[in-house]
């Protein structure tokens, strides 16, 4: 048994959502996004955690968070670099970003560093497509980037790492 | 389906394949075409699942729709024209079917389903001659999925009937597809396996060989089966079962749709509950005294029995034997000059219901009902209950048993009180508790053996069948050796058939009037006029 | 009459985003107005009366859509905002939401006046985390000054906003799918009929509009009908946002008359194709949309004008390729699109946008052969028209357009060992396996 349990804060939150929602399983997506924040990603105990609480078949639940690409999975890195491989992005240049960062944090698109700083993976049109190349980091989105960018932002979360920061 | 038996329904005018026909409003063109007799092929629909649509494979051409729609959920309407063989229709059908089998390994040969595989079928009349898929093919998990069931997820097509099932039948809902697109398949969530009462229809229900249930796994192709239409014996629900089996051998029971009992499922309890008929304890030859004799030594000794019974002769029967089995009971009870008639049942266990409307009795015996209506409705209480007593004070010198349970679980009391007969014929499924000491033990029949009639819990009458070839293994039909030891008796003229014996039922017994072995339908019938004592009130078990 | 900007005007100012600025340029006047001097079918019948038609990619006539809600029903009815903004190329509305959430909780408040909805979603894309927390913070200020809530701008009227997150799946902009996800399952597209104005979300009657749509209400209450229909085409008027992107020298989001000339937006507003080249190809509406190859290219961008053409508006995501681009290379970034993005329902989409990125991938690593070419033509046609939603439809038509107006290249590229730029990129991998 695992004792994962929502903070009071995020109970509060979840208990406002199923009052905006006639229908109690439509509160399953943000209720995701709680256990997401609060937890740090959506593992086998996280995700049975949201389903017992809603009172929902686990295997509901696993069959949504493996529909959608962007909740933060079991063994994702601190910092999860999605690089948009979309085509406005691939005509300026993004599989060169990308390769660069898979080549400057040892790993292929897709993978997680071994110290589990680092993931990145292609993922598709991120809606930035006139800033291009650009990836999203974490929240943030970083955007006309070059090579030396992407060397400055890798630094920037490695010194953030050692002050003991995230997200 | 309500709309098309109720005769209140509407008709609406349509056009199908040229043919302006007419259906009850409200139908799917799919289920109007059916009962027209036009076949259209499908995948994902089924009828007692809400419609998903995403198969694709039963499109047709409509005259209200430039692309073809799909036939299980469009509704008819007046004036609509399908065209279900349409160059538009068989192209919409052959892109499916190629679709369907681009991915799809060449497994057919080793797959569990080949020989009623939809897929497998379908791919004769609409696949491509030869694949222009000329890329990798995708791989996808094989895995189990609970105790009695594994995925071979390279099979699957996505179609979700089994992810419906245990949402909207079962209500337990361990399946769901995971990922999306090509790479979407079933699983279970990592920690909870797929094990409800009613998993195995997911089984039966998957249109392809990828949900296998292990414990048919390689254990016979498909079309060398035996096919028999026969009843569970589970419980006094009395699902209808096809038992498929091979040289003798019973190797799955499927689920027969029946509206009146099961819809198109079955519980995994009874499903998978047919190996007690090759267990160790199976009474395989008739003893006497516990020495092996010949059949007819054994029918010949029961005879002299029943003609000079030396007092009261019991007989204790059980909700195994058949209508027409009871029927020869009683004659050879109204024969005697002194007979007491009672009945044991199993213990009662507590009814399941699920979503779906499916129930499982809570009564654990399959003919109660039957033999209530032919021997009288207190058989199995007060009438037991004499018996009983009769036999603790050792009144009963002959008495005979009826232990057909597949799994005996001796009741003491009873056991005690049998002992106490002076001799004692038990015709016996299995050796134990009930035949230990018995001066006679003759084989008896399991139900899957049995030729005859049960009546379920809501007293419908329904028809049981020996899996076995006709004149394989005739030691095993009680009624037969019932009717010999009448003959030799002199109690009947002949050995008869088992219709015949329902006939001569049926002529005598009020709630069996008018209905027949041969007229009885495929899912069966109400007994006219037989209306069961409440549960509880005094049927109850002694 | 000269052409006044809606949406973009203010975005210099860095406070554009709040209640206090928004307020300050004329903010919430037109909610007023409808709530004020609108009875609700009036209303709907001038929204119809303006020629509004929706900006998500389908162009169906805002007004028309709302008159198929049901007046008389004892069921709830449903706002939900599409704001998914998923289709490659389109970036339009994350501008809108970042930058003038409160036009949208405007335009939300009149349509729901008009359609007599109390409770609206807004549905965005989960990547959008910055959109998201402007919206909150918006509709925050909302309820805060008596905007949103039980009395709408004092208004016996009440209306709940609520902004839900999506999680990453571009099926779930496809308006039955955005429901299932709203509703907490997999994000699947519905059999349609039921539309979603009979039965949609939770059953009830739903309308389903994109944010750009939604923002044109205060616009089309504070000039009326009349003045709104003249600008750009009669048929499809507008202020319109065009997303730019790819090789042009200034990327980004234009507001300018529906109806622009794509030569004109190309040249004049973003500054020409980057690196002095030559144009070779647009795709004007999002990549779902036929490509057009450059003497294709002047053309008016509107809904007519484009579906004359042979493409579409779309989503008015418009993606400049340039005459170093390689066709093949650029079809099979698409082709990965859409394979990735299948929901898998639909047998003739889960497989055929797979298929359609192996035979293309084929040919780009060199393994390409001529009857690839038909075969690509032919699995478009047998996904066409046969799935639940038209996503297998938006696969197939830039797989048709490229390989017809770009065949040349294709055969070229089958000849000659694979995509130069693939050569270019990883010498290694040509005439390798194929899954690199
Ligand atoms: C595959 C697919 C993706 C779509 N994505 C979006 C989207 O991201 N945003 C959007 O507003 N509409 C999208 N649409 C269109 C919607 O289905 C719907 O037509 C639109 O939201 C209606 O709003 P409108 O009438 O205001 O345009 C998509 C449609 C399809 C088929
Ligand atoms: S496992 Fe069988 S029933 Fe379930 S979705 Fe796949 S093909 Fe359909
Ligand atoms: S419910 Fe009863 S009759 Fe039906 S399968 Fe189960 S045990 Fe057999
Ligand atoms: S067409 Fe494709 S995306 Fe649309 S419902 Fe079918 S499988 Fe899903
Ligand atoms: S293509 Fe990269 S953000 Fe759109
Ligand atoms: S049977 Fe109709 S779509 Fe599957």
């Amino acid at each position: 048994m695992s004792d994962l349990k929502f903070s009071e804060k995020g109970m509060k939150k979840y208990e406002w959502l199923l009052t905006r929602y006639p229908d109690k399983q439509a509160v399953l997506l943000p209720a995701l996004r709680i256990a997401e924040a609060e937890f740090g990603e959506l593992g086998i105990p996280e995700m049975k955690y949201v389903a017992d609480l809603m009172g929902i078949s686990p295997a509901r639940v696993y069959g949504v968070v493996t529909f959608y690409t962007h909740f933060r999975r079991a063994g994702t890195g601190t910092f999860h670099i999605q690089v948009c491989s979309t085509l406005s992005c691939a005509l300026r240049g993004s599989q060169e970003l990308a390769d660069h960062i898979a080549k400057r944090l040892g790993i292929e698109m897709g993978e997680t560093t071994e110290d589990g700083m680092f993931s990145v993976s292609k993922v598709e049109c991120l809606g930035s497509c006139d800033t291009a190349p650009m990836f999203q980091l974490n929240d943030n989105y970083h955007e006309n980037l070059t090579l030396d960018d992407v060397d400055r932002i890798i630094e920037d979360c490695k010194k953030e790492s050692a002050r003991g920061g995230a997200r | 389906m309500s709309e098309a038996t109720n005769p209140e329904t509407p008709l609406v005018n349509w056009v199908l394949n040229g043919q302006p026909v007419q259906s009850p409003a409200g139908m799917t063109i799919f289920e109007a075409a059916k009962a027209l007799e036009t076949t259209i092929p499908n995948f994902c629909y089924h009828p007692g699942l809400t419609i998903a649509g995403n198969c694709r494979i039963c499109m047709v051409e409509s005259n209200r729709s430039k692309k073809p729609v799909i036939s299980c959920s469009e509704r008819i309407a007046e004036g609509l024209e399908i065209q279900t063989e349409s160059p538009m229709a068989i192209e919409a059908r052959n892109a499916v079917m190629e679709f369907q089998l681009i991915n799809h390994p060449l497994d057919c040969p080793v797959c569990d389903k080949a020989g009623e595989c939809d897929l497998q079928d379908y791919s004769y009349d609409h696949g491509p001659d030869r694949s222009r898929f000329d890329e990798e093919k995708n791989i996808r998990h094989t895995k189990e999925l609970g105790p009695t069931i594994d995925i071979w997820g390279n099979r699957c097509i996505v179609c979700t009937r089994c992810v419906r099932f245990c949402d909207e039948i079962s209500g337990t809902g361990e399946l769901c597809v995971v990922e999306r697109g090509d790479r979407s398949v079933v699983d279970v969530f990592p920690t909870v396996p797929i094990d409800n009462p009613l998993a195995g229809n997911v089984v039966d229900i998957c249109p392809v060989g990828a949900l296998i249930s292990n414990d048919f796994k390689f254990e016979a192709r498909i079309w060398n089966m035996r096919k028999t239409d026969s009843v569970c014996a589970g419980c006094a629900r009395g699902c209808n079962v096809e038992v498929q089996s091979l040289d003798g051998f019973v190797k799955r029971l499927v689920p027969r749709e029946n509206m009146e009992v099961n819809k198109w499922w079955m519980c995994d309890e009874g499903r998978y509950d047919y190996r007690y008929l090759l267990a160790d304890e199976r009474v395989t030859a008739c003893t006497k005294d516990g020495e092996p004799v010949e059949d007819h030594d054994a029918h010949e000794t029961l005879a002299h029995w029943l003609q000079d019974p030396g007092g009261t002769l019991g007989i204790l029967v059980d909700p195994y034997i058949t209508c027409e089995e009871a029927f020869l009971v009683e004659q050879i009870a109204s024969h005697a000059n002194n007979a007491l008639v009672g009945g044991w049942k199993p213990a009662d266990g507590t009814a399941q219901s699920f979503p779906g409307q499916f129930t499982i009795s809570g009564e654990k015996a399959p003919n109660r009902l039957g033999v209530e209506a032919v021997l009288g409705k207190l058989v199995f209480g007060s009438q037991g209950h004499a018996l009983r007593t009769a036999l603790e004070k050792g009144q009963v010198s002959t008495l005979i048993v009826f232990a057909g349970f597949p799994h005996p679980d001796p009741d003491d009391a009873w056991v005690q009180a049998i002992r106490k007969a002076k001799r004692r014929a038990v015709f016996a499924l299995q050796a134990g508790a009930w035949t230990e000491g018995a001066g006679l033990v003759i084989p008896g029949a399991s139900p899957f053996e049995k030729d005859g009639t049960y009546a379920n819990e809501d007293g419908r009458l329904q028809r049981v069948r020996s899996f076995h070839a006709p004149g394989d293994v005739e030691w095993s039909h009680d009624l037969q050796r019932l009717q010999a030891v009448l003959r030799i008796a002199g109690l009947r003229p002949r050995s008869l058939s088992s219709s015949a014996v329902f006939r001569e039922l049926a002529d005598v017994k009020k709630p069996f009037h008018g209905l027949s072995h041969s007229t009885l339908p495929a899912t069966g019938a109400p007994l006219p006029g037989f209306i069961p004592l409440p549960v509880g009130v005094e049927g109850g078990s002694v | 009459m000269s052409f006044r900007k809606i949406f973009t005007p203010h975005l210099g100012d860095p406070n554009c985003h709040t209640l206090e600025f928004y307020e300050k340029t004329g903010g919430y006047e037109g909610a007023r107005k409808a709530l004020r001097d609108w009875e609700p079918d009036a209303l709907i019948d001038e929204v119809k009366a303006s020629s509004l038609r929706g900006r998500g990619g389908a162009g169906f006539p805002t007004g028309v859509k709302w008159g198929f809600v049901p007046k008389q029903t004892d069921k709830l009815k449903y706002l939900a905002v599409n704001a998914d903004e998923s289709e490659p190329g389109t970036f339009k509305d994350r501008v809108l939401m970042e930058r003038m959430p409160h036009q949208l909780i405007e335009g939300i408040i009149i349509s729901c006046w008009a359609v007599g909805i109390h409770s609206a979603y807004i549905y965005i894309r989960g990547e959008y985390v910055h959109a998201y927390q402007r919206l909150v913070a918006a509709c925050a200020e909302a309820y805060d000054k008596g905007i949103l809530g039980s009395k709408v701008l004092g208004h016996d009227f009440h209306l709940d906003i609520t902004v839900h997150r999506g999680a990453g799946a571009y099926i779930c902009g496809e308006e039955t799918g955005m429901l299932t996800s709203l509703e907490g399952e997999r994000g699947q597209p519905k059999l349609k009929p039921p539309f979603p104005a009979i039965e949609g979300l939770f059953g009830c009657p739903t309308v389903v509009n994109n944010v750009e749509t939604i923002s044109n209400l205060p616009y089309i209450m504070e000039i009326g009908a009349e003045g709104y229909k003249k600008i750009g085409p009669e048929s499809s008027p507008g202020p319109k946002l065009y997303c730019v992107s790819g090789h042009v020298e200034k990327p980004g989001t234009y507001e300018l008359p529906m109806g622009v000339n794509l030569l004109e937006l190309i040249n004049d507003h973003c500054g020409g194709v980057w690196k002095g080249r030559k144009l070779k190809a647009v795709i004007p509406g999002g990549s779902s949309a036929h490509v057009l190859s450059a003497d294709e290219c002047d053309v008016a961008m509107d809904i007519e004008s484009l579906a004359a053409a042979g493409s579409m508006l779309g989503s008015a995501g418009v993606i400049v390729m340039d005459d170093q681009t390689c066709m093949v290379n650029a079809l099979l970034n698409v082709m990965k699109f859409y394979h990735h993005e299948s929901c898998g329902q639909c047998t003739p989409c889960r497989e055929g946008t797979g298929w359609l990125e192996k035979i293309v991938h084929r040919i780009a690593y060199g393994h390409g052969k001529l009857e690839d070419l038909d075969r690509i033509d032919t699995v478009c046609d047998r996904m066409v028209g046969k799935t639940i939603c038209v996503l297998a439809d938006a696969a197939a038509f830039p797989a048709w357009s490229f390989t017809q107006k770009f065949r040349d290249e294709f055969i070229h590229c089958i000849e000659h060992g694979g995509s130069p730029e693939v050569k270019r990129r990883h010498p290694d991998r040509i005439g390798g396996g194929l899954h690199v």
